[in-house]
């Protein structure tokens, strides 16, 4: 059951300047919940039960329990009030994948706070207890959606301690993303203009294929590398050098795919990183309005999915 | 993933939560038909059994063929469906069948609900501090439960939840007391469906046998409790009178057909009228415990020619009542039919029995010697007073006479009277109470069931009905002061004599004996402001607290007032609690920035304390060398060694007359 009201009348916490969002009073709502009405019902029931038989150990324990739950409402408005919540780092996701926003809860009072639970709009909730002047983080997870930046969006914040009668609850807006690279392409780019080049500085000796030649031994080379020939003729320590690797430098070029869609090209694109990075190449990237010089890398693996996943250029 | 209410209860709390329950259902057993507590336990004992082995958990049909089952049971050991007991019996069947459906956090909730609700009702049945402890307790570990449910995963520390739980209650507690206090009363039900018999009622009964008082005095329930208006009566005597008998088969007592007087009446009395009030244990019955002899009666009830005093109905609830009597007085001329009751005979008077009253007959000049001949004779023999007596056989006033001469209170009575009208004396039995111990710390006097006593009254030319007591001839203790059984020692043997309380009492044993005093003072002023806060005992409050102008929706306006204000207190002191605590220091230097702030001169976020201090030189020299020695003493305070009140409140004071 969301109620669907005009925006205007939501009270929403908003992050401040360092990004932290403190729950303030006036920004939690609280009702009963279903088992609050319930408990609502069973103190009618007992206070009918009391009158009629005039019995006042029966109106102790009926009234007893109505001022439990009214001490209830304060808890459970307490036990959110002040709390305080920042958004983590989220990591990049690809399209179609599920993204895990971290969020940090940071109890600044003495006592603790059970039941402290977090939903994003029609996600699952995750819950956490936190005990005193503790922090504790839980992961958000949303659906990606196509390839952008994914905003956090409007969280619920809500808890139903002390008694589970009433449902405290406060909506939270943080400045908090997640990037969203482009859903990588089903196969191998076929028309990936492959753009071989021997590498100049690929044959330094630091390769495994073709042996290139010998040099006197330096500490850490491998014994398998030793030249024990040498080593028997009285030659001294010498290493052998191989070189060779394929030090091919790939660039994943826009132009080079013709006749098919921004979405799809960008796909294949994204599925070509993919590759040169499986196969520890190195690649470049060049779209319209963006060029990476070839590397290698996590990083420049991330800035070129990131291009990819914030382009906004021409088809 | 699932939502939170739907996750699986923790076995634990599953445990906890099925033995909770048998605890809060236990006291039922008593009032409950055993087909109901049956069926509840047998639930229970399947939920105990599928958590060792789940395969046992009945599935939805088998659930459901079981309700059908609890609800044909309750309707057929209670066939008044709508009354108090079949709720209770429904209820109970049902959280057994709930517990077998608890499968998610959710289910908990009712089972927990159920549970509160067969607690209020334990009160229906018994109103004892203990059962009021008892139902704490249980309401206490009921919200733990309910608490730790709330939680997402369990607490490692379960005693700190139920820590959690009191000090919820507690502070529950002032909303709760303003509740009941103006909780508008009503003098009656709402509706009259049953009323619950007060099963097992101990008291006297308006017929006795040899042993049916010694069976009574076992009971230390307390029958009665008495505030004199003035100092009460010497203990010899605070004879309470009941019930009295006049007709007798041989074997049993009872009252006979009821006597018509054509007057009241006549007492002609001397001395002043004694005056107090009871509060009477419900006893089903009409008696209302009057002192020997009665003078001015309690409404609603009448007094008959034997002076004993009835009421209209049948007492079900704590009495309360006022009456006066008086200690000397003469009751004047008997009437035929009164001298007839006063002589009926039993046909199984044997010859020795006629021989012995004969003996006294022949010695004795009036029937005032007779009585002092029969009492000598219970004197002098081999009588004793015992709560053990001997079984008696179909001739008990023979038997106790010639043979056994071992007995209570009664078989000295009923013999007497007997002998008595053997000697052509008008006698009658008269139970009731005798004694009473005075609780120094409530000012009133206490009567329990164990002072249940019979007496014998005797018809003397010249004096009226005459009380005798046979049993002060064997134990005059009985009658000086109360006696305590100490059950566990002798007393069980059969003959035994009895142990008369107040002689050598150890050290311990007065401790005891106050603390027991303490108790029952509490007790009494439970009962009277508590359990009997009716409608009166409201208005009674009311004036006495000068609220007497908050009568009917006013009260309930009041009652709504001081139950916000008490919530707005606790609001108030929660929303305090558990803040950290700000530095002083810090506070009054923040309150300087403030100042400045509002002087357009705002301290930046990145800015230190120093840095803002050559901002403030350079923007407003004219107040330099005050902010100068306020930022010093500032970092001297927080950051340096120095760190003294003196010091501070300099600090605070420069802060305070800082204008700039």
């Amino acid at each position: 059951m969301r109620l669907k009201l005009p925006e205007q009348l939501f009270r929403v916490s908003r992050s401040d300047p360092q990004g932290r969002v403190k729950i303030r009073p006036r920004q939690i709502y609280i009702l009963p919940t279903r088992y609050g009405f319930i408990f609502g019902l069973l103190l009618l029931l007992l206070l009918i039960g009391s009158i009629n038989y005039g019995n006042n150990l029966a109106f102790f324990l009926t009234f007893l329990l109505a001022g439990l739950g009214i001490v209830a409402t304060l808890h459970t408005w307490r036990n959110l009030l002040g709390l305080e919540l920042s958004a983590g780092t989220a990591e990049p996701v690809f399209a179609g994948q599920t993204a895990g926003f971290v969020i940090h809860l940071s109890n600044n009072r003495t006592g603790e706070r059970p039941g402290i639970q977090l939903q994003l709009r029609d996600q699952p909730m995750v819950a956490t207890d936190l005990d005193g002047n503790l922090r504790g983080s839980l992961k958000l997870h949303r659906d990606s959606g196509p390839r952008g930046v994914l905003p956090l969006g409007r969280l619920t914040v809500s808890t139903n301690y002390p008694l589970g009668l009433l449902r405290a609850w406060s909506y939270v807006e943080m400045d908090a993303s997640c990037l969203v690279y482009p859903r990588p392409g089903s196969s191998r780019p076929p028309a990936t203009h492959s753009n071989y080049h021997r590498s100049s500085g690929g044959d330094k000796g630091v390769g495994v294929d073709d042996f290139v030649g010998i040099r006197p031994y330096r500490p850490g080379d491998s014994p398998q590398h030793i030249n024990w020939k040498a080593v028997a003729s009285e030659r001294g320590l010498q290493t052998k050098q191989f070189g060779g690797d394929r030090a091919d430098r790939v660039w994943l070029d826009w132009d080079s795919m013709q006749g098919i869609g921004r979405e799809e090209r960008l796909s294949r694109i994204c599925r070509g990183i993919l590759d040169a990075c499986d196969r520890e190449q190195e690649f470049g990237l060049r779209i319209p309005g963006t060029e990476m010089p070839p590397g290698r890398g996590q990083n420049h693996r991330h800035h070129c999915l990131a291009a990819l996943a914030t382009y906004e250029g021409p088809e | 993933m699932k939502r939170p209410d739907r996750e699986p209860l923790s076995r634990h709390l599953l445990i906890t939560l099925t033995l909770l329950l048998v605890a809060t259902v236990a006291p039922h057993i008593l009032h409950l038909q055993g087909w109901i507590i049956g069926f509840f336990l047998a639930s229970v004992a399947l939920r105990i059994a599928s958590m060792l082995r789940p395969k046992l958990l009945p599935g939805r049909l088998l659930l459901f063929v079981l309700a059908v089952m609890g609800l044909a049971n309750v309707i057929v050991n209670y066939p008044i469906l709508f009354s108090g007991e079949a709720a209770i019996a429904l209820m109970t069947s049902m959280v057994g069948l709930k517990l077998l459906e608890i499968h998610s956090r959710r289910d908990l909730y009712i089972v927990v609900f159920i549970g509160y609700f067969l607690l209020a009702t334990q009160f229906l049945f018994n109103q004892d501090a203990l059962m009021v402890g008892y139902v704490i307790v249980l309401t206490i570990t009921l919200t733990g439960v309910l608490l730790e449910n709330s939680r997402h995963r369990p607490s490692n520390h379960p005693i700190k939840t139920f820590g959690t739980a009191l000090a919820l209650l507690l502070q529950a507690l002032p909303i709760m007391l303003v509740l009941f206090i103006f909780f508008p009363r009503l003098s009656g039900p709402i509706w009259f469906l049953d009323i619950f018999e007060r099963s097992g009622t101990t008291g006297l009964s308006d017929s006795i046998t040899m042993g049916s008082i010694s069976n009574l005095v076992l009971s230390s329930k307390i029958a009665f409790r008495v505030e004199f208006k003035d100092p009460p009566p010497a203990p010899p005597l605070r004879y309470w009178r009941g019930p009295v008998l006049w007709e007798t088969n041989g074997k049993e007592w009872t009252r006979g057909q009821p006597l018509s007087y054509s007057n009241p009446p006549q007492l002609h009395t001397e001395g002043p009228a004694t005056e107090y009030s009871v509060t009477l244990e419900p006893t089903g019955r009409r008696w209302v415990m009057v002192l020997d002899l009665p003078d001015t009666i309690p409404h609603q009830s009448k007094v008959l020619g034997d002076f004993q005093v009835l009421r209209r109905e049948p007492i079900h609830d704590r009495l309360r009542y006022s009456a006066s009597s008086r200690m000397r007085y003469n009751t004047g001329q008997i009437t035929p039919p009164e001298r007839a009751q006063g002589l009926q005979l039993p046909d199984n008077i044997t010859p020795r029995i006629r021989s012995l009253v004969q003996g006294w007959r022949s010695t004795a000049i009036n029937n005032q010697d007779v009585v002092n001949l029969a009492l000598g004779h219970f004197r002098n023999q081999e009588f004793y007073y015992t709560l053990r007596p001997p079984i008696v056989n179909d001739n008990p006033v023979d038997q106790f006479l010639f043979e056994s001469r071992r007995g209570f209170c009664e078989h000295f009575a009923t013999s007497f009277t007997l002998l008595m009208r053997v000697a052509g004396i008008p006698a009658r039995v008269v139970t009731g109470y005798q004694g009473g111990e005075f609780n120094p710390l409530g000012r009133h006097l206490v009567v329990r069931q164990s002072d249940a006593h019979a007496w014998s009254e005797v018809w003397l030319q010249g004096s009226g009905w005459v009380r005798v007591d046979p049993t002060a001839a064997v134990a005059p203790e009985r009658i000086e002061r109360s006696f305590e059984f100490d059950t566990a020692l002798g007393s069980d043997l059969l003959g035994a004599p009895i142990r008369f309380g107040n002689i050598q009492l150890g050290t311990l044993a007065n401790m005891l004996k106050q603390l027991h005093w303490g108790m029952d003072a509490i007790n009494a002023s439970w009962h009277r402001w508590v359990l009997g806060y009716t409608e009166e005992r409201q208005s009674t409050l009311m004036s006495m607290l000068g609220l007497d102008f908050l009568k009917g929706h006013r009260m309930a306006f009041a009652m709504v007032g001081f139950a916000t204000i008490a919530v707005m207190l606790l609001g108030t002191t929660l929303w305090h609690r558990g803040r950290k605590r700000v530095d002083p220091v810090y506070a009054d230097y923040l309150r300087f920035c403030n100042k400045l702030k509002r002087s357009g001169l705002a301290r930046k976020d990145i800015e230190g304390p120093l840095d803002y201090l050559k901002r403030i030189e350079i923007w407003r020299p004219e107040i330099q060398s005050e902010a100068n020695r306020i930022t010093q003493s500032y970092i001297h305070l927080r950051y340096g060694q120095t760190n003294n009140k003196n010091a501070r409140r300099l600090f605070h004071q420069m802060v305070q007359h800082f204008r700039p």
